[in-house]
């Protein structure tokens, strides 16, 4: 036998599998609008924008946590997301200055 | 060899002394040769563990240093670009001798670069999703639609746990009762600027590499069967909708008023 394919999937096979993809998939998506900025809770390199002077985009936040870095959470978690920098122990809505 | 190259040299072997014919006007130049060339090796070294975190996670801090210097000594960088540098990490450390107890690294590591280029890649949004629907209101044809995927999008095979390493060594990870020796396959997307790994089975991957192959729904769909017969297309195809990996169909089908 050669490797070449000799299965089939009939068109109301693939028809299923698409229509239940769509379906699920359309249940849990998580619209922008749906997003918050968080401070202080980005991984290092991994911050949406904004880490201070300078440095304006996207990944360039020096630390974790970087206190003046933001990245997109789900709308509702950013103060209940843990942070090493902030002074209340969580994400927060505005950059703020890291305890030392 | 001119001086250019012959600095270049000198500057990566660091049992040589230090390059003939240069001078400084702050005092000893072997010694400000030595910091010189150790601050190159340190960003190198940093640059790998910026792009290898669980590799580095896995071995540790002292182990990776000196398996990344042996490294940049033999992949020197070929581009000022920090973030395409190491592509051939994975391939070192499957043969670097000291690792071997650790099998799965050089598979974490081609994982870890898979997220790197997914991270850097280009934008591409999501195909709206009437398309999707009217495809599906065209069973006809369906079979023969090729879905093109986000460009970061990858696919990965393993004899090891890659997937699940991987994710125990994210923010909240637990790495008790992981078994890296289990055949595992993994898929990266990237949503947004995230990027994301998923244990998948390898039928799922062979689809996602059937997909990028420009192959189309059902010869993708039946080489995936072939790899696995438990092969889920609807799981694949949610997998791949939700996460806006879908960016366009070919032939594009147009939509009816």
């Amino acid at each position: 036998m050669n490797n070449k394919t000799t299965r089939t999937l009939s068109a109301a096979a693939l028809a299923l599998a698409l229509g239940s993809a769509l379906s699920i998939a359309a249940l849990p998506a998580q619209a922008a609008g749906d997003m918050e900025k968080c401070f202080g809770v980005a991984m290092k390199g991994h911050n949406d924008c904004a880490a201070g002077a300078g440095t304006t985009c996207a990944g360039t936040a020096k630390v974790d946590n970087q206190a003046d870095a933001w990245k997109l959470v789900p709308k509702g978690t950013c103060e209940k997301t843990s942070s090493s920098t902030s002074p209340s122990g969580f994400g927060q809505m505005a950059a703020y200055k890291a305890k030392s | 060899m001119n001086m250019q190259d012959a600095f270049s040299a000198v500057l990566l072997d660091p049992d040589t002394p230090y390059p003939q014919g240069i001078s400084c006007h702050n005092g000893d130049i072997e010694r400000r040769f030595a910091v010189y060339r150790n601050n190159v090796h340190s960003g190198l070294i940093n640059a790998l563990a910026t792009s290898y975190p669980v590799v580095w996670q896995l071995v540790g801090d002292v182990f990776f240093q000196a398996m990344a210097r042996a490294f940049i000594q033999e992949f020197p960088p070929k581009s000022p670009v920090m973030s395409t540098y190491g592509v051939q990490f994975a391939d070192f450390v499957e043969g670097f001798a000291s690792a071997s107890s650790v099998p799965y690294l050089a598979d974490v590591a081609r994982l870890e670069l898979l997220c790197v280029q997914a991270f850097h890649a280009a934008d591409a949004c999501a195909v709206d999703p009437h398309l999707l629907i009217h495809a599906l209101n065209n069973p006809d044809s369906l079979g023969q639609l090729c879905l093109q995927l986000h460009p970061g999008v990858a696919s990965l095979h393993s004899t090891y746990a890659i997937a699940a390493l991987w994710t125990a060594h994210q923010h909240q990870g637990q790495i008790h009762g992981i078994d890296p020796y289990q055949l595992q396959s993994a898929v990266v997307l990237r949503n947004g600027l995230r990027v994301e790994v998923f244990a998948v089975g390898c039928g799922c991957a062979a689809f996602v590499d059937g997909l990028k192959e420009g192959r189309a729904l059902e010869l993708a769909a039946c080489q995936a069967l072939e790899a696995d017969p438990d092969f889920d297309l609807g799981q694949a195809l949610a997998l791949l909708i939700s996460h806006d990996a879908i960016t366009g169909l070919n032939p594009t089908a147009e939509v009816s008023p």
